[in-house]
């Protein structure tokens, strides 16, 4: 199939009905993530009160499936961009990878790889210092006192803070702490890393740097890296494959550059579909 | 329970480094820092001994140290109890961003109330020997009976914790419950000793002194520590025995509660 042709079904097809596009996995390769029909219901549960939870019968839990049957395997070193419009499941994928949600079916291999999480505002504990909140972070990422601790100068380095670092995190501003959250997992490397839309972060030089440390960590042969971004050209620039994900369900799997083309094509066509009802829309009203 | 072993020497570096940093936090943003753990329990015995004296007549031997013994014993279990309710409501930055066994925060909390109680317990030390309590081998009694404090208080902690997460306005109603049973228990008073209790209602006494779990250890405390002399004033370890058990049972199901259920608490609206 080639890339035209992925373009016109991209565009063609109804999203839900359209067959995936599978990526020719080398089965010699050896693999660093398996997700096998992986399924995740996001449940709201509203808390309530104590005369409602003793009182009220039903349910209070609203079920949403934001994952629906996704299978597929990276290989060691393969650098993976996730895409899809919002609320298609990426970031629900990605922490149910790093063991924060746990799937209602399938199952998620790292195959004994470490994982790390880079999100935007790692949790910290606003009442304790930068300096407290790496060595709590790390530690909490599953990495020694001592490991941290001799990455220490350099997360305090990368992320600019200065004398800011012995100040509690509740004092920072929203960029400051932002950078200490990117910087901890910047520097504490694991084998399998999970980025999701932290290359917004800080102001322009940080941007700059930022993207220099995750393509540096990605230009190690033996890091295993899942992007989640809604910067097309970011994936384009980063992964050498791309996984496109529509309302929860697996729907192309291939090159970066294919993927993302035929991703932008369905956005536009999307888009225009909605240009058109809205049009379609307004005429009634008037009409 | 596997598991929980497990995940505690996984995490027993964020077990030892946190409740230090937050300690070292409480003392830097007060004026009087560390002396605080010393002076809340002293002025809070002084504000018992002194309404209990000279407003009520109390006229229990050590008085004071019977406070004080009293007073810290139920601090310890009220503050792991009250912290469980809200603990996922504080740490939420953290378990929406990493995965953590939310029980190490229950640890985390009992470790950082433990550090305080052991300190104020420190000061029993030279009390004890301005009262002249006299020494006797009963002192030893209070290990076995500070490990029944912890076990108990950790269940409270880690079924309050999953509750709390579900139930909005819980902290309320374990507040309202707590205070009751602080009066309940003869903090400031001894149960054993109300006369008219034991000749009207012996029934309510012994379920006072014995059902109520934190009773029972403060009495078992009170005896071994300041009463080693009295042959009459022993530790129950029956019912202590029976706490043990019934609190690792529910240690147990706290547990449990969190495996089963822990992975929605991040979404939790």
């Amino acid at each position: 199939m080639d890339d035209l042709e992925l373009m016109k079904n991209a565009q063609a097809a109804v999203p839900d009905e359209a067959p995936p596009v599978r990526y020719e996995y080398e089965a010699e390769a050896e693999p660093a993530l398996i997700i096998t029909d992986l399924h995740i219901i996001y449940r709201t549960i509203q808390s309530q009160t104590i005369f409602k939870a003793i009182f009220k019968k039903g349910s209070q839990i609203k079920k949403f499936e934001a994952v629906k049957g996704i299978s597929f395997t990276v290989k060691k070193g393969e650098i993976v961009g996730l895409i899809g419009k919002n609320g298609s499941g990426k970031s629900t994928l990605l922490r149910a990878v790093a063991n924060i949600f746990k799937p209602d079916s399938g199952s998620i291999d790292t195959c004994g790889n470490t994982v790390s999480l880079m999100a935007i505002g790692v949790g910290f504990q606003k009442e304790l210092s930068g300096k407290e909140n790496i060595y709590l972070s790390g530690m909490l990422l599953g990495y020694s006192r001592e490991y941290v601790e001799s990455r220490y100068d350099e997360i305090v380095e990368f992320s600019e803070l200065g004398d800011f670092i012995n100040a509690p995190v509740g004092t920072y501003s929203s960029g400051m702490y932002s950078k200490l959250a990117f910087s901890i997992t910047a520097i504490l490397e694991s084998d399998i890393i999970l980025v999701d839309e932290v290359l917004s972060v800080g102001d322009i030089n940080f941007k700059k740097k930022s993207f220099a440390r995750l393509k540096e960590m990605i230009d190690q042969e033996d890091k295993t890296v899942l992007i989640v971004s809604h910067n097309n050209d970011t994936i384009r620039n980063l992964c050498n494959r791309a996984i496109w994900i529509h309302n929860g369900v697996f729907k192309m799997d291939g090159d970066a550059n294919t993927v993302v083309d035929a991703y932008e094509v369905f956005m536009e066509a999307e888009a225009e579909k909605k240009r058109l009802a809205k049009k379609k829309e307004a005429a009634a009203i008037k009409g | 329970m596997r598991l929980f072993f497990s995940n505690l020497k996984k995490y027993k570096g964020y077990l030892g480094y946190a409740p230090v940093s937050i300690l070292k936090t409480e003392v830097a943003n007060t004026y009087l820092n560390w002396l605080w753990w010393f002076l809340e329990p002293l002025l809070f015995m002084l504000t018992y001994t002194l309404v209990a004296s000279f407003i009520f007549n109390q006229k229990i031997r050590f008085f004071p140290l019977f406070v004080f013994v009293g007073l810290n014993t139920w601090n310890y279990f009220d503050r792991c109890v009250k912290r469980g309710v809200v603990m996922m409501r504080h740490y939420k930055g953290i378990v929406t961003k990493t995965y953590v066994p939310k029980y190490i925060f229950a640890l985390v909390q009992m470790a950082l109330e433990g550090i305080k109680i052991a300190i104020s317990y420190l000061l029993l030390i030279p009390m004890m020997l301005i009262w002249k309590v006299p020494l006797t081998w009963h002192i030893l009694e209070c290990i076995p009976l500070f490990l029944v404090l912890l076990i108990i208080s950790f269940a409270g902690c880690t079924i309050m914790l999953h509750f709390g997460v579900f139930i909005s306005d819980l902290e309320k109603t374990v507040q309202v419950i707590l205070r009751l049973i602080f009066y309940l228990t003869g903090i400031f008073y001894d149960i054993g000793a109300n006369k008219r209790l034991a000749k009207e209602h012996p029934f309510a006494q012994t379920l006072l002194m014995k059902v109520n779990p934190v009773a029972c250890i403060m009495n078992g405390l009170r005896n071994c520590l300041l009463y080693g002399d009295d042959p009459e004033k022993t530790v129950d370890w029956l019912w202590v025995g029976i706490w043990a058990v019934i609190g690792l049972l529910l240690c147990t199901l706290g547990i449990h509660l969190i495996h089963k259920y822990e992975a929605g608490y991040a979404k939790v609206s």
